[in-house]
């Protein structure tokens, strides 16, 4: 095996310097022009509610309004996976902040004073904020049309009800394996919404053009995604997919929540009205918390029984999503998590309802972890609960179930190779499990807390991605590719990979940010598979590239093939060591023979990957005989917890996280993402706390009341761990990494909390409060 | 983020000139200094002034003097002038720990102690500390100068002894005549900035006299006489700590909010006395913890 | 009531009419040509949009922009004029920023760190930058840059 050369180190970031400088340039810095109109949103009150008149009489006569739109200007029913989101409301709301007209003015005063004068009369409609009183017989029903829509053959909508799809997983026989086992547990954990809280906010600006093409530039992580749904969206209008443009610059964060479309469209749908304007939707915090893709909040009923020597032989998970009011994203996390609901085991029998579920809250859809930080909280507090009832320790007990390549999981397909052991072997060994820490502080108590973890990509099974590469005079390359730099440090990876087969040094590549006129075709940047996608599309590129080159040098030099090599940007050859020709000399200009005339030409690699071996097609009553996923990253945490006994306030010691990234392109980016995500899950479980009145109205949508972490809140120390068992399919072996990391954080904190102070909360977040006065009313278990 | 509400913006050049504006305007009139209360609640629509009067161009509001055992910290002071003094920090400690809790650096360049005051807020935490120095507020309006005892300053949730055409020009606190020790302790969330959902400030002054205050557990701001009453001229014993802790319930009225619940705070407020009081006395005694350092 | 203000702003004497009602950053965003201070909470709570007034580090959401006739201020771009900062190259070398929304107002948070307190413990980094929220990064290749630049100064 080859030293690489490029793979495998932590060079510096391609976009770091432009990051440094200010000379990145995100939506909002973008100028366009004394044409530019400026929009303002008017929105609902009520969580649902039949929309009765809408006058815009007065807010039409505003000085600097130009138009003011509503509903009927745009009937259009649209959504990724399932046809269920409206652009503008119609006859009716279905949360609180849904659009229901909008003003387009000259300034964005103007906008907001007009919008306040729009008057809309409603006649409210019972509403329902629970998944579970959703699900009742008496619950009013979110979409009476539900049998209408549009969506992909792998959801299954149940009609009459607020179900919007009911993922079924149904593996041997669970009943006979409880009756069987030597012990059972059951219980419920609840978790509640989330928000992702990018730092930059959701925008988009979009222009129709006096010719009737639509340009976009929006905070997107899904541009080719984005520009099918929008013209799925405004198919009346007729728009060809290559009269619609999306460009994205650099995007200040996504986590996901800028996946999928959701505020963009109302850009897009704005623009058409106003030809010739570009139109810009900013997006304000408080409309970022309440009108963008929120995290599902889940309830978890799960059931697990083992034989005495620890051994898991059933689980029936039964899985309830609070998906507020339009699943078109969200239903696929429920159908996602809900395959893969065992967590990282082998289980040979296997129960699993993950439903989704309408209410009246804001919609809810993609966020890092893509539900399994949901489904995780339950399934690894409730295994470290089950081997502590059997006497077990829970590493142990982790280690003894572990799910090990070839194994078939919940659905019937096997799993790959992956480093789960390993992980949990030098997590565990990090962070001394099993020696009991004492504080020098008598108020304080410390607790340790395991969890491990995995994921798949939850992607359609024909998702792709495709990578142009282009080499310039002086032998520098431009990858022109559709992925998303959204921090993740994708750009760089590609660079990378490139490097590698091409020889030519990072600091002579760039990487092209998307403009779907330009930029080939990429699903989207979401589930962590592009470097593993989009790397294996940029590899095939420069493979095609390099194949190119070789083919031109064999032709000019009669050399053979097989014994040519790149090497410090040269074309070398194995049996003519005096053989060295720059790359540069020839790959646009091409070479010249003897006889004067020229082979070759620009050099211009083409990449295309798209999975051949992923299917859906299962049976719907038991998910058996499909191939949904690609592969799973698995991985496992800990952390140390020092608990304050009379305030509840627990701090984190030490977090220590092992991920598998199949071979880890750029280490320093892996850690990036350890350290990011796990900061991430700790808030989730330690103070991040969405609040809600009565009617569904979010009551903390700013960061005074919504907390995410400072830097004060920095774990005293954090160790990440590369673990790499090579993925076969993976560029040089690599896999996805970077939701996974979020994952454990919530229930080893839980499980920490339990071992420090035989306290169990099956709840999140697990704020100082709830520990606090569970320990003084001497609870040993919190709902 | 744009704000419709209209305004005029006044700079005057002096004390005088605010004073007849704001006698001009009354409750149609704001005060500007380092506006970062102000503008969020223009921005909100909490607030709609007809004018807004900018002070920062007053030279003798960014008086921050000590002479003679008095302190004076104009109107214009931010509170990372009062984390750089050392005057503050040796001789008014739990004022010092106090400003060093307020939100952040960004905030503290602009946010000034007098604006804090004024604001009012039941969770304000320069509170607790000028009521346990038992500073003066200095105030000018139309009838001239008057000293408002700050034990007489806040009158409610966003309500001071401010009339109408009155400014504050400064704060004035004397140092203590004997030894103290203190500590600020402020209840957050987690550990970066948050707004108080308790605060408690407690000084132990040589010779066992102790002063207490809360924050954020009550409409405004308090002294705890009550308990204060059982501590005076006491060692801090175990059952002496155990019988303040049980008065505190009788001191404040903390309400159940999205930012915590009655009972947590109710209990924290126990805790917090009771860790203000020994880092209070350790402190007085010369011995740490230093200010500034967690105590929860 | 438009008023004409005039200030410095990185280095030049700038001159712009305002409503008294117009907030700073969206000045200094939308007339001014200067993009790094950003709009992301609009509240203060965030520094995002950090700017150096009067070598301060304030919170531009929070100030009107007719506020600052006569001051001087300092963006990023101020600072990248003649090239990188020693804190700017150490934010290269750590891989300090992943998505980069947060940086200008963290850079310039940091440079007004350094400049106050040259060598800072650990502790009081993360103290002057706990105003700056980061979402990516989990803030420790941005604390361990800025203490390494701290140590060659």
């Amino acid at each position: 095996m080859e030293e690489l050369k490029y793979v495998g180190k932590s060079f510096t970031r391609l976009d770091e310097r432009d990051k440094v400088t200010g000379a990145a340039r995100y939506v909002d810095d973008l100028d366009f022009g004394p044409n530019l109109l400026y929009a303002e949103i008017v929105e609902s009150p009520y969580p649902h509610a039949l929309i009765k008149s809408i006058d815009t009489s007065e807010a039409e006569k505003v000085p600097g309004v130009v138009k003011v739109v509503t509903g009927k200007d745009f009937p259009y029913r649209f959504g990724l996976y399932m046809h269920d989101r409206y652009v503008f409301a119609q006859d009716r709301v279905r949360f609180i902040g849904e659009q229901v007209a909008a003003v387009l003015a000259r300034n964005p005063k103007a906008a907001k004073k007009a919008a306040k004068l729009v008057k809309v009369e409603y006649e409210e409609l019972p509403y329902v904020l629970d998944q579970m009183e959703a699900l009742k017989d008496n619950a009013p029903i979110i979409h009476p049309d539900l049998a209408n829509y549009w969506h992909v053959p792998w959801y299954f909508p149940k009609p009459g009800t607020n179900i919007a799809h009911w993922r079924k997983v149904r593996k041997g026989d669970v009943e006979k394996a409880f009756a069987e086992a030597d012990f059972v547990f059951e219980d419920t954990y609840r978790v509640p919404r989330y928000a992702h809280c990018c730092i930059e906010p959701h925008i988009s600006v979009a222009l129709y053009d006096y010719s009737g093409r639509i340009t976009v530039w929006s905070s997107s992580q899904s541009p080719h995604t984005q520009r099918n749904l929008f013209a799925q969206a405004l198919a009346p209008l007729g728009i060809s997919h290559k009269d619609i443009r999306v460009v994205v610059p650099y995007v200040g964060g996504g986590f996901g929540g800028k996946a999928g479309v959701s505020m963009e469209i109302l850009a897009v749908a704005l623009a058409t009205v106003v030809k010739g304007h570009p139109v810009k939707v900013r997006w304000t915090r408080a409309q970022e918390f309440y009108n963008t893709y929120m995290r599902q909040a889940l309830v978890s009923k799960i059931k697990v029984g083992v034989k005495k020597d620890g051994t898991i032989v059933a689980l029936k998970n039964e899985l309830y999503w609070d998906a507020g009011p339009y699943a078109e994203y969200g239903a696929n996390v429920v159908n996602a998590a809900g395959l893969s609901a065992t967590g990282p085991y082998r289980i040979p029998n296997v129960w699993i309802d993950s439903i989704c579920v309408y209410t009246n809250k804001p919609a809810a859809g993609p966020y890092r972890g893509f539900g399994y930080s949901e489904t995780h909280f339950a399934i690894e507090s409730h295994m470290t609960r089950v081997a502590k009832m059997i006497g077990m320790d829970p590493v142990e007990f982790r280690r003894k179930n572990a799910i090990r390549r070839g194994d078939p999981v919940a659905y019937g397909a096997p799993m790959n190779p992956n480093g789960l052991i390993e992980a949990i072997d030098k997590v565990a060994k990090e962070v001394e499990w099993g020696k009991k820490e004492e504080s020098k502080d008598p108020n304080k108590v410390i607790g340790k807390g395991f969890a491990i973890f995995w994921k798949a990509p939850a992607m359609p099974p024909n998702t792709s991605s495709a990578a142009f590469l282009k080499f310039s005079e002086d032998g520098s390359i431009n990858i022109v590719v559709s992925g998303m730099e959204i921090g993740q440090g994708y750009m760089t990876v590609m660079a990378q990979i490139a490097a590698e087969i091409l020889s030519v040094p990072i600091e002579k590549i760039r990487v092209e940010l998307p403009d779907t006129d330009r930029n080939p075709y990429e699903w989207q940047t979401v589930a962590s598979h592009v470097t593993w996608s989009c790397g294996n599309a940029v590899k095939r590129a420069a493979l095609d590239a390099r194949e190119q080159i070789f083919e031109v040098v064999h032709q000019a030099y009669h050399l053979e093939k097989e014994t040519l090599y790149l090497e410090d940007e040269k074309v070398k050859c194995k049996t003519d060591p005096e053989f060295q020709l720059p790359l540069k000399d020839f790959v646009i200009n091409g070479i010249q023979t003897h006889d004067g005339t020229y082979r070759g030409g620009p050099i211009l690699g083409r990449g295309i990957f798209m999975p051949e071996f992923t299917t859906t097609v299962d049976d719907p009553e038991t998910s058996q005989g499909g191939h949904p996923n690609v592969h799973y990253t698995v991985g496992a945490g800990a952390v140390v917890l020092e608990i304050d006994k009379e305030t509840g306030k627990m701090r984190v010691l030490k977090a220590v996280e092992a991920v598998d990234a199949g071979k880890a392109i750029n280490p320093d980016l892996v850690k990036g993402q350890i350290n990011g995500g796990l900061l991430q899950g700790l808030a989730t479980v330690l103070y991040e706390d969405m609040r809600f009145d009565d009617k569904g109205k979010v009551l903390n949508p700013n960061f005074t009341d919504y907390k995410i972490p400072t830097a004060m809140d920095v774990p005293k120390e954090i160790v990440p761990i590369i673990v790499e068992v090579p993925q076969p399919d993976g560029p040089f072996g690599a896999r996805g990494i970077s939701e996974h990391t979020m994952i454990p954080a919530a229930p080893m904190v839980a499980n920490a909390v339990e071992d420090a102070l035989g306290i169990r909360i099956k709840s999140m977040p697990v704020t100082a409060e709830k520990v606090a006065l569970a320990i003084l009313q001497g609870k040993k278990e919190v709902e | 983020m744009a704000i419709v509400h209209e305004f005029e913006y006044f700079k005057p050049g002096s004390v005088d000139e605010v004073v007849k504006l704001l006698s001009d305007y009354g409750k149609d009139a704001a005060v500007l200094a380092g506006g970062t209360d102000l503008v969020v609640r223009v921005k909100d629509g909490f607030e709609t002034p007809k004018a807004v009067v900018d002070i920062k161009g007053i030279e003798e509001l960014k008086r921050f003097e000590f002479k003679d055992g008095h302190l004076f910290v104009g109107a214009l002071v931010t509170f990372n002038e009062l984390i750089d003094s050392e005057v503050v920090r040796k001789n008014f400690p739990v004022l010092w720990e106090a400003s060093k809790s307020v939100a952040s650096m960004g905030i503290r360049n602009r946010a000034t102690l007098v604006g804090n005051m004024c604001s009012a807020v039941p969770s304000l935490d320069s509170g607790p500390a000028v009521l346990l120095y038992e500073a003066n507020v200095v105030v000018k309006g139309p009838s001239g100068e008057r000293k408002i005892p700050v034990l007489d300053w806040f009158l409610g949730p966003r309500k001071t002894a401010l009339e109408k055409g009155e400014m504050v020009v400064g704060v004035s606190l004397s140092v203590l005549e004997k030894r103290h020790g203190g500590a600020y302790i402020k209840l957050g969330r987690y550990d970066g900035e948050d707004l108080a959902q308790v605060g408690v400030g407690v000084l132990a002054i040589e010779g066992n006299e102790y002063r207490v205050a809360f924050c954020a557990v009550g409409p405004k701001p308090v002294r705890a006489r009550k308990i204060e009453a059982i501590l005076s001229g006491k060692e801090l014993t175990e059952s002496v700590m155990e019988e303040a802790m049980a008065a505190v319930v009788d001191e404040i009225s903390p309400i159940t909010d999205i930012r915590a619940t009655r009972e947590y705070r109710m209990h924290m407020s126990k805790v917090m006395l009771k860790r203000a009081l020994r880092a209070a006395v350790s402190r007085l005694k010369g011995e740490g913890p230093e200010y500034g350092t967690r105590l929860i | 009531m438009k008023k004409k203000i005039t200030f410095k702003l990185n280095g030049e004497m700038r001159s712009v009419e305002v409503e008294p009602n117009d907030i700073l950053l969206e000045v200094l965003r939308g007339k001014l040509g200067v993009k790094t201070p950003k709009y992301a909470c609009g509240r203060g709570d965030c520094g995002a949009c950090t700017i150096l007034l009067n070598g301060k580090s304030v919170r531009s959401c929070l100030i009107f922009a007719i506020e600052v006739d006569g001051a001087e201020i300092v963006t990023l771009e101020g600072l990248s004029k003649d090239g990188l900062t020693p804190l700017q190259e150490s934010f290269i070398e750590h891989n300090s920023f992943q998505c980069g929304f947060c940086a200008p107002g963290m850079t310039l948070t940091a440079t007004e760190l350094l400049e106050k307190n040259p060598h800072p413990t650990e502790e009081e980094v993360k103290e002057a930058i706990a105003g700056n929220l980061c979402r990516c990064t989990g803030y420790v290749s941005i604390i361990e840059a800025i203490l390494d630049a701290s140590k060659k100064q």
